[in-house]
């Protein structure tokens, strides 16, 4: 390739491109260049001064980070001069770091207990540091060739250690001012909830005034602890455990499936979480849910043993009896009066033998998943384009000129996807709208951010398109060559006059045509829909005005362009792909209109597949309460079943006369069973996850919980058949199962484990035994998994899905129609639109220590539109309570903002409260039980100001 | 980190004469054609005579940076300060004209005087005792500042009946030194 170059680095010829720094080059080849400093992923920044080198023709020692490669350079990493310099720059950062062990030829033999006869004070011993043994310092230092007599004294910085924020410990006194911290918050992540402060000799890393994370804008989302080199940032849980092991898995928590290193510790413990730094579906990125959020997968309150119900009483069973008894009392229910509900964190394995258990061995299509009550969110995608899905990739949106978030916490929900967008604004590439009646991190980022109505969603996306189309600005030649129905859909669009969407949505007529006019003319938009602005029976026109947007600006099939569905669940796509879907069978087929696809299912299992079309989500649950849903298999816990979402469950579950559960811990839904199963969770599991961009990502068995006897849910389901005397269950193992889920579902085809295991990046990294980043310590491997469409083996798989066909064909673009508002009550005439932030301006938030722990202590507002606040005879500056339907009461001041629409109370809070909540937790898995911030009626009233906290 | 300037929901008390409000004129009333992180700091203490949370996080507003990048700049430069001034400055000039001529014996005895280890604030918050490494008149030397009016051929004792005198005089108006 003509932009190769060919340096010399200690005598090597290596390859390398320009534009790499030298020693990301040596790194690449497998020469290793000491460094503190430097982290792949980041700009060069030469602050350790660690990896200077010699440069032939060149004076002096540059830092390799820093520096170019050039064609024909000749670079020596062990030059005398430059080893001379790295002794002394080791010399200063050891001296403002304990060391008296990092310079003693006993370090090996020591351990925590001993007496030391060179008297290092226990506080500075490595062995009683959290890092040690995974230090940096230490294995850089001992890397070292030479010995270190500092003459330099060494002074205990003595600060006090900073343990009561949520999931962090920080201690400065450990901290060698390396700024990847900084850096990584600053440039990967682009918070800036940590800087530098002061200088020259006191100069650290810290807060605005010192001030608690929870005030700083932190999103926990540990990035700054994955690149810490030295023990100054940890973990708080398992602080000082050190892996035994290390598994690479794909994350559990949410859609974007992102690719994580797991330490497992000497006692089936997981115990850290670190994302990887090249996996394609997270670039090294995480969470606050997935770097924080594994620790249930060790809790020692899981279900242990098998549960039957006998006398009233559920009590241990063998998995003999437990599956005898499930299969039993199913064998009584066969038909539509049985249901199925799966569960997000189920495998794609698991949730095809569950869906053909319900459908072949029950004879019923009522199968969903707990994480799919907006089906109305991808129904609209699949009408237009053919599939239950998104069509862009996650990292992609770093490239997109316009990103259109629709009503959607991203930053807490799928939090990665936000990552890409934020940086891009950041860098001034892209121009962001939010759609959302909240105040969401992203809001702060939005050139244009739109507050219609909550509700108004789906006539707000109606008034962009007629905007599109009346101003010219649609892009009809791909109209015409893609898609049909244009001119159907166009006729639907005649009541969406610019005026009467303003005036539905309470967004103003000037912002529609702004935000029209980007979203069509910037090249390269993306769409990102969310279904927090919506209500039920509208989403699905919601999702067909966006394809259509999508359709009518040429904005699908071509990089940063595409429409992606923001839904919960780590493996939601998973289960539509499945077949988890109560009118539709694997491979997006809809089970009334594709009798071929059914037949040809039908003559794959032996069994024929059920046409009546079956039961999902809150339906099912209505309907056990009706007594048509005699039965249910539910598997595994989530928040849908005790937050309303999904309606009564508790109720449905009640009125059963069967219930059979498999659940890692005792919930509301294992107290009604009958017959419970312990579950593995996602770390003990084999399998597959399909992750929000299609990518099929394999899930490898991380760790086992020794105390409890579980299966995984295919396990289970596949013995519960084989007792029923179901053929076709006989898989050995989950890789079988994939095969044959490539025989029903054609795009996932070519897809095989062996294949999944075969698809990798192969990262050249210098010796593992040689001083390195946690991040790329692990890296090497890195499975990137396949992205569906994947026809056959061999075959490549389609990031960019739609480029020049849609599914069948042309996209079928489909009619729309006006929902009107939803009315309010005369009892709750406003909408609370709660959103969530990171840190408001303006605004300080205060914080107390209760206990040990840092809790955020804020006044709530109300921002209140004056008309309403007028109404409701309030002031600015009122006290005031906002109540719920459901009793439930909220106090603070009023506030009035024209920016409010009416008929709305604006209530922000912080993500540090939600920090704070999940950390103090009781409950074994917290992050799988936070409720969705959704806008409900409230009514507004004065309260006097005794009692409540001064303005 | 934000990309507008303003809040969208309301913001903290910023009535006329509240801290919040004076630093926000004051940074948005900067005369510069070039306004920085670094000026509108300057311009805050100026008018408040040190930077409180409020004039962090305004200037973080108006120049598009997060509060913990300001406060990176602002943690920077030992000229400014974060807890409210005495009432009264007294400087006294060290720089070496001032040293050779005497400044030492009255720096040390001004520091007895007033009770304090070095530079800092009395404990009645009446007087901010500053070391200044060149009060620029050195002709006049040894020299000292009291409320930024100069003073030159000081002795101790004309030193020390200086600073009771505007100590004295303190009623409690505003004297308040500027930039610390």
């Amino acid at each position: 390739m003509a932009d190769e170059i060919t340096i010399t680095i200690d005598g090597q010829e290596v390859t390398t491109t320009p534009g790499k720094m030298v020693v990301q080059a040596a790194n690449d080849a497998g020469i290793y260049v000491p460094y503190l400093c430097y982290h792949p992923g980041m700009k060069p920044y030469g602050a350790c001064r660690m990896c200077v080198v010699e440069v032939e023709g060149q004076r002096g020692t540059p830092a390799s980070c820093t520096l170019p490669v050039r064609d024909g350079m000749v670079v020596n990493t062990k030059g005398d001069e430059a080893v001379k310099v790295r002794d002394t720059t080791l010399d200063l950062l050891l001296s403002e770091h304990p060391h008296g062990c990092l310079t003693c030829h006993r370090i090996d033999l020591c351990g925590p207990q001993d007496i030391c006869l060179r008297h290092v004070d226990v506080v500075d011993r490595c062995v009683t540091c959290p890092k040690n043994e995974r230090c940096e310092l230490k294995d850089t230092t001992r890397f070292h060739p030479q010995e270190l007599v500092s003459p330099l004294t060494y002074q205990y910085r003595n600060l006090q250690v900073e343990t009561k924020d949520p999931f962090y410990d920080r201690d400065y006194n450990l901290c060698i001012v390396c700024a990847r911290c900084t850096r990584a918050c600053d440039e990967l992540r682009g918070d800036v909830a940590i800087g530098m402060t002061e200088r020259a000799g006191q100069v650290l890393v810290g807060t605005v005034m010192g001030d608690s994370l929870l005030e700083s804008g932190c999103e926990f989302c540990g990035a700054c602890i994955d690149v810490c080199p030295v023990g100054a940032l940890t973990e708080t849980s398992y602080k000082w455990e050190r892996p035994a092991r290390v598994e690479q898995s794909v994350c559990a928590e949410c859609p974007v499936g992102c690719t994580m290193t797991y330490e497992v510790n000497h006692w089936e413990r997981v115990v850290r979480a670190v994302p990887e730094l090249n996996s394609p579906a997270n670039m090294g990125q995480a969470c606050f849910q997935g770097k924080f959020g594994f620790e249930y997968v060790n809790d020692k309150r899981r279900i242990r043993k098998p549960l039957v119900r006998r006398d009233g009483e559920l009590q241990e069973a063998t998995w003999d009896e437990a599956i005898a008894a499930a299969a039993e009392g199913l064998a009584q229910y066969k038909g539509s009066t049985f249901a199925l509900m799966a569960n997000p964190r189920n495998t794609n394995e698991e949730l095809y033998a569950a869906q053909k258990f319900a459908r072949a061995v029950m004879g019923s299509n009522s199968v969903d998943v707990a994480s799919n009550d907006r089906p109305g969110t991808v129904e609209g995608l699949q009408d237009v384009f053919g599939y239950f899905a998104g069509t862009m990739t996650t990292w992609e949106l770093a490239d997109s000129a316009a990103v259109m978030v629709v009503s959607a916490n991203l930053t807490e929900e799928q939090n990665v996807i936000g990552v890409p967008i934020k940086r891009a604004v950041r860098n001034g590439t892209q121009q962001l709208i939010v759609i959302d009646s909240r105040e969401v991190e992203l809001t702060r980022y939005a050139s244009l951010w739109l507050r219609p109505y909550p509700g108004t969603d789906p006539v707000l996306l109606g008034g962009l398109l007629r905007c599109i189309v009346d101003n010219g600005l649609a892009d009809m030649e791909f109209v015409n060559e893609r898609a049909e129905g244009w001119d159907e859909l166009a006729a639907c669009l005649a009541p969406f006059t610019l005026d009467a969407v303003a005036a539905e949505t309470g967004v103003s007529a000037a912002s529609i045509e702004e935000a029209a006019r980007v979203y069509a003319g910037s090249g390269a938009s993306a769409l990102l829909l969310g279904g927090d602005g919506s209500v039920g029976g509208t989403r699905r026109t919601m999702s067909r005005m966006a394809a259509g947007l999508a359709i009518a600006t040429g904005n699908v099939g071509k990089r940063g362009a595409g429409v992606m569905p923001l839904y919960q669940g780590a493996n939601g796509q998973g289960a539509w792909d499945m077949g988890i879907w109560p009118g539709a069978t694997p491979g997006h087929n809809l089970i009334q209109e594709t009798p071929e696809a059914r037949e040809a299912l039908g003559a794959l299992w032996g069994a024929p597949v059920p046409l009546e079309i079956g039961s999902g989500n809150r339906h099912m649950f209505d309907r056990a309460r009706e007594g048509a849903i005699k039965a249910m298999l539910v598997l595994d816990d989530h928040v849908h079943y005790e937050d309303g979402t999904l309606g009564d469950v508790t109720g449905g579950l009640d009125a059963l006369e069967f219930l059979v559960a498999t659940s890692a811990f005792p919930s509301a839904v294992t107290e009604r069973a009958d017959v419970v199963f312990p579950a593995e969770v996602w770390a003990e599991k084999t399998g597959t996850y399909t992750n929000i961009e299609r990518r099929v990502q394999p899930l490898r068995k991380v760790a086992k919980n020794k105390r409890v006897d579980s299966r995984s849910d295919l396990d289970v389901v596949c013995a519960i058949a084989g007792a029923m005397g179901a053929r076709g269950f006989s898989w050995d193992g989950p890789a079988q199962v994939l095969d044959e889920i490539g025989q029903a579902v054609p795009e996932y085809a070519g897809i095989s484990w062996e294949r999944l295991l075969r698809e990798r990046l192969d990262i050249v990294t210098t010796p593992s035994d040689e001083p390195q980043p946690t991040q790329v310590m692990y890296t090497g491997n890195v499975l990137t998994g396949l992205q569906w469409p994947c026809a056959a083996e061999g075959s490549a798989d389609e990031p960019e899905m739609f480029v020049s066909r849609f599914r069948h064909g042309k996209a079928q673009l489909q009619p729309v129609a006006w929902h009107p508002r939803p009315t309010a009550g005369a009892e709750f005439p406003l909408m609370l639109a709660h959103g969530r932030v990171l840190l408001e301006p303006g605004r300080k938030p205060n914080v107390t220590v209760v206990g040990k722990r840092n809790r955020v202590e804020r006044e709530e507002r109300f921002v209140l539109n004056p008309a309403d606040a007028a109404a409701a005879r309030l002031g600015e500056g009122d006290a005031a309570s906002v109540t719920t339907a459901d009793g439930s009461e909220r106090r603070g001041v009023v506030a009035l903002s024209d920016a409010v629409p009416a008929g709305v109370v604006s209530l922000t809070t912080l993500f540090g409260e939600l920090a704070v909540e999940v950390d103090s937790s009781d409950r074994p898995d917290p992050m799988n039980h936070i409720a969705r911030l959704n806008a409900v009626p409230v009514r507004i009233a004065a309260t006097s100001h005794a009692g409540s906290p001064s303005p | 980190m934000t990309t507008t300037s303003r809040p969208h929901g309301a913001p903290d008390d910023a009535s006329p004469g509240s801290l919040r409000e004076r630093a926000r004129r004051a940074i948005e009333e900067q005369p510069s054609p070039t306004v920085t992180v670094l000026s509108s700091l300057l311009a805050a203490q100026d008018e408040l005579g040190y930077l409180p949370y409020e004039a962090i996080d305004e200037v973080s507003m108006c120049t598009g940076s997060s509060v913990n990048e300001v406060w990176a700049v602002a943690s920077f430069y030992p000229n400014f300060r974060f807890t409210p001034p005495a009432r009264h400055s007294v400087e006294i000039c060290w720089g070496p004209t001032c040293h050779v001529l005497g400044a030492q014996p009255i720096l040390q005895g001004i520091v007895s005087h007033l009770g304090l280890d070095g530079e800092g604030d009395t404990e009645d918050g009446s007087i901010s005792l500053k070391y200044n490494t060149c009060l620029g008149v050195c002709p006049h030397a040894p020299a000292m500042s009291f409320d930024h009016e100069l003073a030159g051929r000081m002795s101790l004792d004309e030193a020390v009946s200086r600073v009771e005198r505007i100590r004295s005089g303190d009623d409690g108006a505003d004297g308040r030194t500027s930039r610390g």
